[in-house]
Order: structure tokens, then C-alpha cells, then sequence
């Protein structure tokens, strides 16, 4: 990691003008024939976002919006239709191990215990074993899974489950992490935990992500940025910055810092028209933190 | 986790109060020893009641021996058999068609299964003709094979290789189709390549399935073996039995009948269900 980013810094040095941002999304336009409904989807239509390095930048909208269609181009897994990713200024064409991804619903082996489930990155790149110790012992630290190295996943809660998620992706020390709602499936109060975690995991490791949600709340509790998307077609509608610094923040604080709430107020105004306009075709989004899974 | 509960209790007792301790120890002990027994036994009675019913059945009759045998005279018959190096010479005979057309339908339907599971459009059209060949069993084949290898060995393999076959291949392609797509995508993510996301991803992903379709092909291999040697002979279980019954050995007739199912039931248990319980036992049964 060290190498990678002198490596980094020495190749920004030269080009000092033009630094490109981590990932640049240029005039993005999706279209699919969705065989369910048979009708032609407008997913996506002109999308411009760029994401620096480790910005934490979350993403709300309307279910439906494209979040997650934006989040499979960006990780690769779908081409769009037009336009075009740049990630470090490199186009982006097909998945990589730069860009890890957690996913909406669990995507852990089952037939791999916690320990191999987050060694795999690393068992993939072929590291030394003794790296790969240590490297799954810090992150079973980071992410409270120490004594459940050698359970299987089936054997785990939900929220140890996508705690292992996390820490499979980041042991493999991708530059980015997309998240697709990675904690739409846990209770209320695992969220919030796994929330902090999420941010001072962030803090510490100075990734850069890509946060899709649909609660405002957490979308405004863990963004350096707040993108908010409108009904489809997904149109970047706003970008907030969010007025507090992401290293000092704690659910305890979100209730009583009028700046952090001012800006749920602001970022909900902005969405509220959208829900209702995608209510009608079954949409919604949640500005509560209890919202269902 | 029981045993070690027990064992806990026990030292915790033991610490306190020597001789009653032991006592105490002795009767957990006792207990587990009962409910084992009673585990394994519990099997055994529904045969015992049926053996029941069988000889209640001929003693309430009394039909000739042509029509039906008791239990004793039928052991006795398998002891002939047994005794004339006879019973194991068939069993041989039977295990090794199977075995032979087992591995073989194992080799074509792995792979075949495998092509055509790893594709959603190409699995998505295979699947009725994989039902149909499903349902229409090997027993059904077994005029047209005569036809085209005679009452031969080749006609023996080929129903067994068959009714191994289709099951293997469907269940198979099933298992590697329904692995969902972000397991794969996840491990692209993590820098795997193809072969890599293969081994990782959808050998032990379709591992359950497998497994499903090896022990129902070798279940419907077990019977298309028997009927093929019913027609064919040359040896074997189908060959004791049916020969017995031109002769009006009504005995060895049962005899064959109860060995096939004994057998199969070893199969199954031992081999089959123990190793598919170690490893789907372990993922879990369901899959996350």
C-alpha cells in the first residue's frame, strides 16, 4: 500500500496541473429492455459526478432511481449505454480489484469460514501467507469479528455476516469501495453500529467510497457529499456537502448538531418531491432510521 | 454441544462432593447410553413389524409354497445361496454393472451439466427436454437397447449410464444456474479470474446439487440394473430373482428382493447421505 501510493503521489507530482479525481463519471446515459415489465428503462440520463480521493460520498434517490445500475458501471459489471467512467483517469471497462464492492445482499462464500472469506482477496493476489494473517487479524480487530474466525457464515447474525462483507472488501485493499445499501438488511440498532464502524473504519483507512442508500439520514450521517438522484430517469438533482467533519461524528452527535440536521431537512426537502412522483410507479424513499429493510 | 454439557455438569459435581459425584456421573452417563441405543434401534422396528405381518400374513393363509414363503424358509434359502458361494458371486456382478455405469454417467453428465448451467439462456432452454428425458426411466429404453445391442452387457451399461445421466445433468446444470450472480461478481471484484471464480465459486456452489443428482441417479441406476437384468441376465441380483421365479423359488425370489433393498439402503446411508450431511451439514442448509 505504501508502494502504491508513492507510486501515486510521485505520478501526481509530474502532472501537477491536471490531478484527475478518483472516479469521473462523464455524461453517463443508461438505457436497458427490462424483459419483466418488456419496456425500454431509461435508467440513467446525463449523469457528471467526480469523486476525490477518499471522499465518502453517498447517494440517494427514489427506489428505481438507477443507484444501484449506476453502482454496477462504475464497479464494472454492466457497460452503459453512453458515456464514461474514468477511474485515476483510466477508463473503466470491466471489474477490477481496485474497485471492491459490497453488495446489497450478502455476497460472502458460505462454504468459507470468516477467516477464509476474508483472506480470499488476498488468497486471489496471491500474498504470503504470514501478510495474509495479519492483515485478516487487523481487520477482524477493525470490525469486531475476533473469536468468530473459524465459524461459518450460516452460524453468523446478520449484521456479523456483512461485517465479514466489509471486511473482505476492505482486506483486499481496494483504492475504492462501492457499497450498494450494504445495511438495508440488519435491524435498527446493528445499523447504527455498524454505521460508526463504517465511518472511523473510513477515517483510518482513507478509502474512497461510493455509499448508495435510500435513507437521507444515513445518507447525511456518513457522506462527505450527499448526491441525491431524481425519479427515473436518475439525474444527479443535488450535491450537498455535508457541514461537519465525517472523523467527528457519532449518532449521539447527528441528534444534536443543528448543522447536521439542518442539512437532513434540506437534503429531505430535495427528495420528498421525487418520492412521490415514484410512488406511483412503487418507489419510495425513508427519511427515518427505522425504515424496513 | 449435549456431551459437553454433560461432561461440565459432571466436573462441576465431582469438585464438590467426591463418591456422590460419582454416582451422579453414572447416571447422565446411563442416559445418553439408552437414547443412543434407542437412536439407532428405533430403524429397526418398523422391519421388525413388517417381518410380523409377513409371517401373521402365511400363518393366518397358509398359502402354497408357489404363492408365498415365510420369513425362515426365506433365510434359509439366503443361506443356501450364501453357503453355495452364490449370493455374493450376483451381488458382484450387480455392484460392478452399477459402479461401472455410475462412473461413466457421472463423467458425461458433470461436465455436460456443467456447459449447460453456466449459461442462464442455454440452461433456461435445456430444462423441459431435461425433465422429459427424466421421466421417460431407462426401464422404458430397455426394448429399443435390446434392439440395438442385443441381450447384452452393452444394454445393461447403456440404461444404466442413461438413468444415471439425465438426473446428474439436470441437477447439476440447476446447481451451477442458480448460483446467484453476485457471488461471482464479488469475487471479480476481488481480482479472480474465470478458472479461478470456477473453483472458488461454482464447484462448491453447485457442490449440494451434485450431490442430489449423483444420489438419484444412482437410486434410478439401482432399479434400471435390476429390470435390465431381469431381460438380459448374465448374472446379477435381477438375474437370481428372476431365475428363481422360472424355477417357482418363491424363497430365493424374496431372498433376492430383501438383499436389493438391504443393499441399497447400505449404499444410501453409508455412502451417499454421510458424505453430503459432512459438507452441506457444515455450509448450512440454507445457502446466504
Amino acid at each position: 500500500m505504501t508502494q502504491a501510493n508513492s507510486n501515486g503521489s510521485t505520478i501526481r507530482a509530474s502532472t501537477v496541473e491536471s490531478e484527475p479525481p478518483t472516479i469521473a463519471i462523464k455524461s453517463l446515459n443508461h438505457v436497458y429492455f427490462d424483459y419483466q415489465s418488456k419496456k425500454t428503462v431509461h435508467a440513467l440520463k446525463d449523469v457528471e459526478l467526480e469523486i476525490q480521493p477518499s471522499e465518502l460520498v453517498t447517494v440517494v434517490g427514489p427506489s428505481g432511481c438507477g443507484k444501484t445500475t449506476l453502482l454496477n458501471i462504475i464497479a464494472g459489471f454492466i457497460k452503459p449505454t453512453e458515456g464514461q467512467i474514468l477511474v485515476n483517469g483510466r477508463p473503466v471497462n470491466k471489474p477490477g480489484k481496485d474497485r471492491g464492492v459490497v453488495f446489497q445482499e450478502l455476497a460472502i462464500l458460505p462454504w468459507r469460514t470468516v477467516y477464509r472469506n476474508i483472506a480470499h482477496g488476498l488468497e486471489i493476489q496471491k500474498v504470503a501467507k504470514e501478510e495474509i494473517e495479519r492483515r485478516v487479524r487487523r481487520l477482524t480487530e477493525l470490525t469486531g469479528l475476533e473469536g468468530f474466525e473459524n465459524h461459518y457464515p450460516h452460524q453468523l447474525s446478520g449484521g456479523m455476516k456483512q461485517r465479514v462483507a466489509v471486511a473482505r472488501t476492505w482486506a483486499a485493499d481496494p483504492e475504492i469501495i462501492l457499497m450498494d445499501e450494504p445495511f438495508a438488511a440488519v435491524d435498527a440498532m446493528t445499523r447504527q453500529t455498524l454505521q460508526e464502524e463504517l465511518l472511523s473504519l473510513t477515517v483510518r483507512t482513507g478509502k474512497t467510497v461510493f455509499f448508495i442508500t435510500h435513507s437521507v439520514e444515513e445518507a447525511v450521517f456518513l457522506g462527505d457529499r450527499v448526491i441525491a438522484l431524481s425519479a427515473r430517469p436518475g439525474r444527479v438533482k443535488a450535491d450537498i456537502t455535508v457541514p461537519v467533519s465525517r472523523a467527528n461524528r457519532s449518532w449521539r452527535e447527528m441528534s444534536k448538531n443543528d448543522a447536521l440536521q439542518e442539512c437532513v431537512e434540506d437534503v429531505l426537502e430535495l427528495v420528498r418531491g421525487e418520492a412521490t412522483a415514484s410512488d406511483r410507479s412503487g418507489g419510495a424513499v425513508s427519511a427515518d432510521r427505522t425504515h424496513e429493510a | 454441544m449435549k456431551p459437553d454439557d454433560v461432561a461440565k455438569g459432571r466436573s462441576a459435581v465431582g469438585s464438590e462432593a467426591g463418591t456422590a459425584a460419582l454416582h451422579a456421573a453414572a447416571v447422565p452417563g446411563a442416559v445418553t447410553r439408552v437414547a443412543r441405543a434407542g437412536a439407532t434401534l428405533r430403524p429397526a422396528a418398523p422391519f421388525l413389524i413388517a417381518l410380523i405381518i409377513w409371517w401373521g400374513a402365511w400363518a393366518l393363509l397358509r398359502p402354497p409354497d408357489i404363492i408365498l414363503v415365510p420369513p425362515n424358509k426365506v433365510f434359509s434359502a439366503l443361506l443356501d445361496l450364501v453357503r453355495q458361494g452364490l449370493l455374493d458371486a450376483f451381488i458382484k456382478v450387480s455392484l460392478e454393472r452399477l459402479a461401472r455405469g455410475v462412473l461413466v454417467g457421472i463423467l458425461i453428465g458433470v461436465p455436460v451439466g456443467w456447459l449447460l448451467g453456466l449459461n442462464e439462456d442455454v440452461s433456461r432452454a435445456a430444462e423441459p427436454i431435461l425433465r422429459f428425458f427424466n421421466a421417460v426411466s431407462g426401464i422404458a429404453w430397455l426394448p429399443l437397447m435390446i434392439l440395438w445391442f442385443g441381450f447384452s452387457e452393452r444394454t445393461i451399461s447403456a440404461i444404466i449410464v442413461y438413468t444415471m445421466a439425465f438426473p446428474v445433468i439436470f441437477n447439476t446444470m440447476l446447481g451451477v444456474s442458480t448460483i446467484p450472480n453476485r457471488l461471482p461478481n464479488a469475487c471479480r471484484t476481488l481480482g479472480a479470474g474465470s478458472l479461478r471464480i470456477i473453483k472458488d465459486v461454482y464447484v462448491p456452489g453447485s457442490f449440494p446439487s451434485v450431490m442430489t443428482g449423483f444420489r438419484l441417479g444412482i437410486g434410478y441406476g439401482w432399479r434400471a440394473l435390476i429390470a435390465g437384468e431381469f431381460v438380459v441376465g448374465g448374472g446379477g441380483l435381477g438375474f437370481l430373482i428372476f431365475n428363481a421365479r422360472t424355477q417357482g423359488n418363491i424363497a430365493e425370489v424374496m431372498g433376492g428382493m430383501i438383499v436389493l433393498g438391504l443393499l441399497w439402503l447400505m449404499i444410501d446411508r453409508l455412502i451417499l447421505s454421510s458424505v453430503e450431511q459432512n459438507i452441506i451439514g457444515r455450509w448450512g442448509l440454507m445457502r446466504t
